[in-house]
């Protein structure tokens, strides 16, 4: 009895493009089955009938010189060669560097014109008419603000100490008050005390003296 | 010092910086197989070594394009493929009334002859695209894949041509399978 047909083509068998495992699935299968044994027959005679056309030699062969045609540029060749080489491109920078530094080494200063000859006395004019401009101009303005903080920061402070003192005057006027009115209801009670007790000597006629 | 074989790689990279005989050297090894390839899709040798001549010069303009060195043989086939097609487009009427001819100009060199013409006859009375499928595959040994890339085609049609060409050799060239067997 012959088992299922495989789920692989014969025509990739005998095209080489099973896998080998699946080669041997299929080639079990084939000692069993001698449908697909025929119509592998047929695929390998087809396939040897194709394999009697052998390849012909080429009649010339194909060659190439080195034609100026097909050649790329000297300057391009260099440039490539230069550019896939990480030490030839090394080399190029480090030499373009240092002609760099070379030129820039030897090339002459550049000329600067000639200052016009002034006296030492018109410079010395000069420069405190400037300083005095930049005085006027910047430094008058500053200090102006600086006085105008300085006499608002001492008014403050003065209107804060003043404020202080009379808080303080007034607690202490306050509390003299309240001793005031303390000793003079002591001296109420006093007074009514001494009175009654002149109400009880009396009642007893002095007796007591 | 460490001896191995030149391969193509090495070729490709000495050729890209504009060393000839580095390319001359990758020529002869695949100017045969791209020559036999053309010829089965051309049927004229004349043309098929003109076109080879081609599809080699623009492979040497071009070999900075190829990214990838080790896939040299399905880019070099594209090349052809492109080349003899190209050619096939400007000749079509003439190669239409060629398909059914029989091929006198590509003659089989090997015993047994009978088998050699039938086989040449039954693959030229096939589709360019089927035959070419064939010459790709049986005559050239390319996988699927590679198959794929020369095409530019999915695997899948790449399979669906290969398998309706063998089929339509099979009945063709049953008779003669008959005959060289009995």
């Amino acid at each position: 009895m012959s088992t299922p047909c495989p789920p692989y083509d014969l025509r990739d068998l005998l095209l080489e493009e099973l896998t080998a495992p699946q080669q041997r699935e299929v080639r079990l299968h084939l000692k069993t089955c001698a449908a697909c044994n025929s119509e592998l027959d047929a695929l390998r005679s087809t396939h040897a009938a194709l394999l009697t056309l052998r390849d012909e030699d080429i009649p010339q062969r194909i060659g190439f010189v080195s034609d100026k045609v097909f050649e790329p540029s000297p300057v391009l060749r260099w440039f490539t060669g230069v550019w896939t080489s990480a030490a030839r491109l090394g080399f190029v920078s480090a030499a373009l560097l240092s002609i760099a530094i070379l030129v820039h080494a030897t090339r002459p200063a550049p000329q600067t014109p000639a200052a016009p000859t002034i006296s030492q006395a018109e410079i010395d004019r000069r420069v405190q008419q400037a300083v005095a401009t930049q005085v006027a101009a910047q430094l008058q303005p500053k200090i102006d603000a600086a006085v105008a903080q300085a006499v608002a920061e001492t008014e403050k402070s003065a209107q804060k100490r003043t404020t202080e003192v009379i808080a303080a005057a007034q607690r202490r006027l306050d509390m003299e008050r309240t001793w005031a009115a303390s000793v003079q209801l002591e001296l109420s009670r006093y007074n009514k005390m001494k009175q009654n007790g002149e109400m009880v000597r009396a009642s007893f006629g002095g007796g007591a003296q | 010092m460490i001896f191995r074989a030149v391969e193509d790689a090495d070729l490709i990279h000495k050729a890209r910086k504009g060393d000839v005989d580095a390319f001359n050297l990758l020529v002869s090894r695949w100017d045969r197989r791209v020559y036999n390839y053309i010829l089965r899709l051309v049927n004229s040798r004349e043309d098929a070594l003109d076109l080879s001549q081609d599809t080699f010069l623009k492979a040497y303009q071009n070999l900075k394009k190829l990214e990838d060195p080790s896939r040299f043989a399905p880019w070099i086939f594209r090349i052809a493929h492109n080349e003899a097609y190209s050619l096939l487009r400007r000749r079509r009427p003439e190669v239409d009334s060629d398909e059914g001819l029989p091929p006198d100009r590509v003659v089989a060199r090997e015993f047994p002859v009978e088998m050699s013409l039938a086989a040449a006859a039954a693959l030229n009375r096939l589709s360019p695209d089927h035959r070419e499928a064939v010459v790709l595959k049986v005559y050239q040994g390319f996988k699927f894949e590679e198959m794929s890339d020369i095409l530019e085609i999915p695997v899948s049609t790449v399979k669906s041509r290969l398998y309706t060409a063998l089929e339509l050799l099979k009945t063709e060239l049953a008779p003669a399978v008959r005959r060289s067997n009995s």
